[in-house]
């Protein structure tokens, strides 16, 4: 007995031996050895869900989530209600944003209510979620148990910051616990940037790494937001600290690749704006691009009653794994285009598939955001600013701007809006997958609803409420609407009830009928088709995607010779918002068929927010234009097609040529007609031009 | 080039006759089926309206079979002169395994077996326009002196169903595919718009591209491209050699200052701006000078 007594006390010795081992390993940044160390313990001690644990944060820290939730689940299978192993799963839930982390954290917290880091990381929470209230209970919570918790003390003094108050007594209270915890420092900055004050952001990153030099973390963050700022040098000289440092992960690596990238894009600039756009399409979108960046900001000028008094840089990415790298860590932002207080940064068209998206929609959003964040000195809760740039692309035109998806009808049905106050839930710890999405929505609509009601003018004075950092959702709602927030809700859902209600309440007849409608088409039952079509159309006129009903009864109509029926079926699809291109395409064919070039060229037009890469597009749209003696328009669709580098070059210059010669500017004209005969010299109407410019035209 | 393009056409003469076979191969699916149908049937109405004077005949459905198409080509060696041009055209799937084969209702046709049927014909200029999946796995058996060889897929492994036809079918109907605005469509503009097309549909589309295009030509002593560019796929303005003697006196003169043009781009780079830009706008405007006098 005695010596098995012995053996269990050599076993116990070692496996504390080996566990502090990789824990010293880990400290010293030799991460494989830590590895290796751990898995050496795991071995002996099979049955220690904390071994597993621990292995699993050091994954977790190395970004690996995937192994290190892997692990936490092990160690919960070992012990079910292992209150460690429930944190660390809860931690891997919020690195993916996913909605679970709060319930997990809960898990946690009943498994073990002293557990200190789950009660900080319930604050954390509260307070990415804007619930500054929520974070002191659960900060304060943690410092009962530990008067000590740094990352508690961090939380305190970020809710200072963010309500405009000195941080300084949290912020000393974590140097007297250990001057080097850089990662107070960098939770505060966490914040910071997650409430959109990059600059304040930065400068706590730079606090978080001169107080601790081996986080390299907060170097990486750093430097990817020096980037989101456009101060490139310094942010290379950041993420190559943390990439030298071993710190590799997507983040870091993606935001270094894209530094490199950018000798491939050309930049444009104005008293007013700095546009970035990459080489091979910059000759093809600057004009658009920049036209449609001044046209906002003049209306944002007068609508927000202010002037920048700085210029608006835009960066516009044809590779959307470019784009998303400027997303990194910002939920519900990533889709198209995302802004960083003077920078907004957005995919290009050409990185969609042609219809998929309204590039002038996302650029007036962004830019609103630009205004709003100015105006508020970026004090703004995120469903505010969202909303009012989410009302600000149907205010530009009815057609831009996204339509009522069946995501959203399913959430109105099963009301799955949040309250106004609780909105920003939806956007940051989305708690199903579509929420995302419906925050938007129901963000826009709070802000169509208070302008329809209230005046356009109520959204400013709301914007002007939010720069005093004092008020809350809660209190703006409250002082500018004069309802309390929980009456607010319910007025403002009786109002969508009304604009929603016929489709919410027809949507599953109308997805039955839509079924029978697709089959009919395609078996080209061409008056089953306009029968149904008819019928089910207006009970969901938002749907204008792949199938619609718009197309479908077009198409029937063309079938049995009936164009004008067709072009009124593809008109209401414009107006509606229909984007794909060969779509609209057709209903310009009908509309000049029908003897309205206008019109035709009007359809087009609103082509060109959607896909300006297209010369096909840019051909027509010349032509139609030339035609209505709109030489502006054609120059400018002409030279569009001059810029798409087409392989036929000299009926592209030609076509620039006669719309300078129409312009009566004819010295230009004879440069593109030379142009033009260069490319095929034999070319019958260049030559004429070429002949009728010689005779005697001048500018 | 042009000035080539010229001696082509000289050599060729007035009486050079062009054949063409479009086959419309085994679709598999009712949806490929009737896309491959519609393409021949569209390339027979082009051609019948631009070309009328021409041989053309079409395969489709199920007569679209290897011994149909065998008959027509032994017709075709029957009737061809030296002078003429053969142009073929698959539209369909095609196979690599043992070698390509062009799928059909009934037996396969096999690359070896088309090249053997291609070489009985005396046409002193063929093209073989092969669009169909894994098409480049056929042009090693049917290289032959004066055959250009232009296939959807670069090897016989790009199996995926290809949408090269598609555009190989616009450029004969689009007359931007025309680019040196000479009134015909050579086989290299045709393969560069559809080319150029099949590019960008991948693209859009955000989809891998799981097909490239090659073009393959050989004559004595030529460079590559050379035999493309002078083959005459279909002409959409022919203009013919005037009786007129003064009129042949100012066809001589154009063809002349197009001769200088073509002098002058190829030394554009040894020449100053506005050295090059001057000559070019004054022989420019001669030979519009000319063309418009011929055009009285």
């Amino acid at each position: 007995m005695r010596s098995i007594w012995l053996m269990l006390c050599i076993a116990v010795t070692a496996h504390a031996q080996t566990l502090q081992r990789a824990e010293q390993l880990w400290r010293a940044h030799d991460y494989k050895g830590a590895n290796q160390a751990f898995k050496q313990a795991v071995a002996a001690s099979p049955k220690d869900p904390e071994l597993r644990v621990r292995w699993g944060r050091l994954f977790l820290e190395r970004y690996n989530k995937k192994d290190a939730a892997d692990l936490f689940s092990e160690a919960l299978q070992i012990k079910p209600t292992y209150a460690s192993a429930l944190l660390g799963l809860a931690l891997v839930a919020n690195e993916t944003y996913e909605g679970k982390s709060l319930s997990l954290a809960q898990k946690a917290l009943e498994a073990d209510p002293k557990l200190v880091e789950a009660r900080e990381f319930m604050g954390r929470l509260k307070l990415e979620d804007s619930d500054p209230k929520g974070a002191v209970v659960e900060a304060d919570a943690a410092l009962q148990l530990l008067p000590g918790a740094k990352d508690a003390l961090a939380l305190r003094a970020a809710v200072e910051l963010l309500a405009d108050r000195s941080p300084q007594t949290w912020v000393a209270k974590i140097v007297a616990e250990d001057p080097h915890y850089g990662r107070g420092y960098e939770t505060i900055a966490h914040f910071l940037v997650l409430n959109r004050r990059y600059d304040e952001g930065i400068d706590y990153y730079k606090n978080a790494v001169a107080a601790d030099p081996n986080l390299d973390s907060a170097y990486s963050n750093l430097g990817i937001n020096l980037m989101r700022m456009g101060r490139e040098a310094e942010a290379r000289q950041a993420l190559e600290t943390a990439f030298n440092h071993g710190w590799k992960d997507d983040a870091t690596v993606n935001s270094l690749r894209l530094m490199d990238s950018y000798k491939n894009f050309e930049t444009f600039k104005t008293s007013t704006t700095i546009l970035r756009l990459q080489k091979k399409e910059a000759a093809v979108l600057h004009p658009y691009f920049e036209a449609e960046m001044k046209r906002a900001m003049a209306a944002y000028d007068k609508k927000y009653e202010m002037h920048l008094g700085r210029p608006v840089q835009l960066e516009v990415y044809p590779d959307h794994e470019d784009f998303a790298v400027r997303t990194m860590g910002m939920p519900g932002l990533g889709a198209l285009g995302v802004t960083f207080g003077d920078v907004v940064a957005m995919d290009s068209p050409s990185g969609r598939r042609p219809g998929d998206f309204h590039w002038a929609s996302t650029l007036w959003h962004e830019m609103s955001h630009v205004y709003v964040l100015t105006a508020t000195k970026f004090r703004v809760p995120r469903w505010f600013t969202e909303g009012v740039a989410v009302h600000e692309e149907t205010a530009a035109a009815p057609d831009w701007g996204d339509r009522m998806t069946p995501d959203v009808i399913q959430a109105i049905k099963t009301k799955k809006l949040l309250p106004v106050a609780e909105i920003d839930r939806g956007f940051i710890h989305p708690a199903y997958p579509a929420q995302v999405v419906v925050s938007y929505f129901q963000a826009g609509k709070i802000c169509d609803y208070i302008a329809e009601k209230y005046g356009e003018h109520k959204l400013l004075d709301m914007i002007h409420a939010f720069a005093q950092t004092t008020n809350t959702t809660e209190s703006v709602i409250q002082k500018q609407l004069g309802v309390a927030p929980a009456e607010f809700d319910k007025q403002f859902l009786a109002w969508l009830d009304t604009h929603t209600k016929y489709t919410v309440e027809h949507y599953a007849e109308w997805r039955e009928q839509f079924k029978v409608l697709r089959e009919a088409a395609i078996a080209k039952r061409h008056d089953d088709v306009i029968r149904i079509g008819l019928r089910i159309r207006d009970l969901y006129p938002d749907f204008v995607e792949t199938g619609n009903v718009y197309v479908s009864l077009a198409d029937a109509y063309i079938a049995k010779g009936d164009n004008a029926a067709a072009l009124t079926q593809l008109e209401k699809y414009s107006r509606e918002g229909g984007r794909d291109p060969e779509t609209v395409k057709r209903l310009a064919k009908l509309l000049e068929a029908a003897n309205r070039p206008k019109d035709a060229a009007a359809a087009l037009e609103r082509l060109n927010y959607i896909v300006p890469q297209d010369p096909d597009l840019h051909k027509r749209l010349g032509a139609l234009l030339l035609g209505l003696n709109n030489t502006p328009g054609a120059i400018r669709e002409f030279a569009a097609v001059v810029a798409t580098k087409p392989l036929d070059q000299a009926g592209a210059h030609y076509d620039l040529a006669r719309a300078y010669h129409a312009a009566k500017q004819d010295a230009r004209a004879r440069e593109e007609v030379e142009t033009s005969l260069e490319a095929a010299p034999s070319f019958k109407p260049a030559q004429k031009l070429l002949l009728q410019l010689s005779s005697g035209a001048s500018d | 080039m042009r000035l080539m393009i010229g001696l082509f056409a000289l050599a060729i003469g007035a009486r050079a006759n062009t054949f063409y076979v479009t086959v419309a191969g085994l679709g598999g699916e009712p949806d490929y089926e009737q896309r491959f149908a519609l393409l021949a049937t569209e390339t027979e109405k082009t051609l019948k309206a631009h070309a009328p004077e021409a041989s053309v005949e079409t395969f489709k459905g199920a007569n679209a079979t290897r011994e149909n198409i065998r008959a027509a080509l032994g017709r075709i060696a029957q009737m061809a002169k030296p002078q003429d041009a053969l142009v073929v055209l698959l539209i369909g799937h095609g196979t690599f395994e043992n070698g390509y084969k062009f799928n059909l209702p009934g037996p396969d046709l096999s690359a070896a077996e088309l090249a053997a049927l291609l070489d009985k014909i005396p046409a002193g200029r063929q093209l073989v326009v092969n669009t169909s999946s894994a098409s480049g796995g056929g042009n090693e058996a049917l290289r032959h002196a004066n055959r250009i060889l232009i296939s959807a897929t670069k090897t016989g492994s790009e199996k995926n169903a290809t949408v090269f036809a598609r555009y190989w079918v616009e450029a004969l109907g689009d007359p931007s595919a025309d680019t040196d605005k000479n009134g015909s469509i050579s086989a290299m503009e045709a393969f560069r718009f559809a080319e150029r097309k099949t590019k960008s549909f991948y693209e859009e589309q955000k989809r891998l591209s799981t097909e490239h295009a090659v073009i393959e030509d050989s004559v004595k002593g030529g460079s590559a491209g050379q035999l493309a560019m002078s083959f005459t796929v279909l002409k959409l303005n022919a203009e013919s050699a005037s009786a007129n003697p003064a009129k042949r006196a100012l066809q001589a003169k154009r063809d002349q200052v197009e001769a200088q043009i073509d002098q002058l781009k190829y030394q554009k780079s040894l020449l100053a701006p506005e050295t090059y830009r001057s000559q070019l706008s004054k022989l420019l405007l001669e030979l519009a000078r000319v063309q418009e006098e011929l055009d009285k």
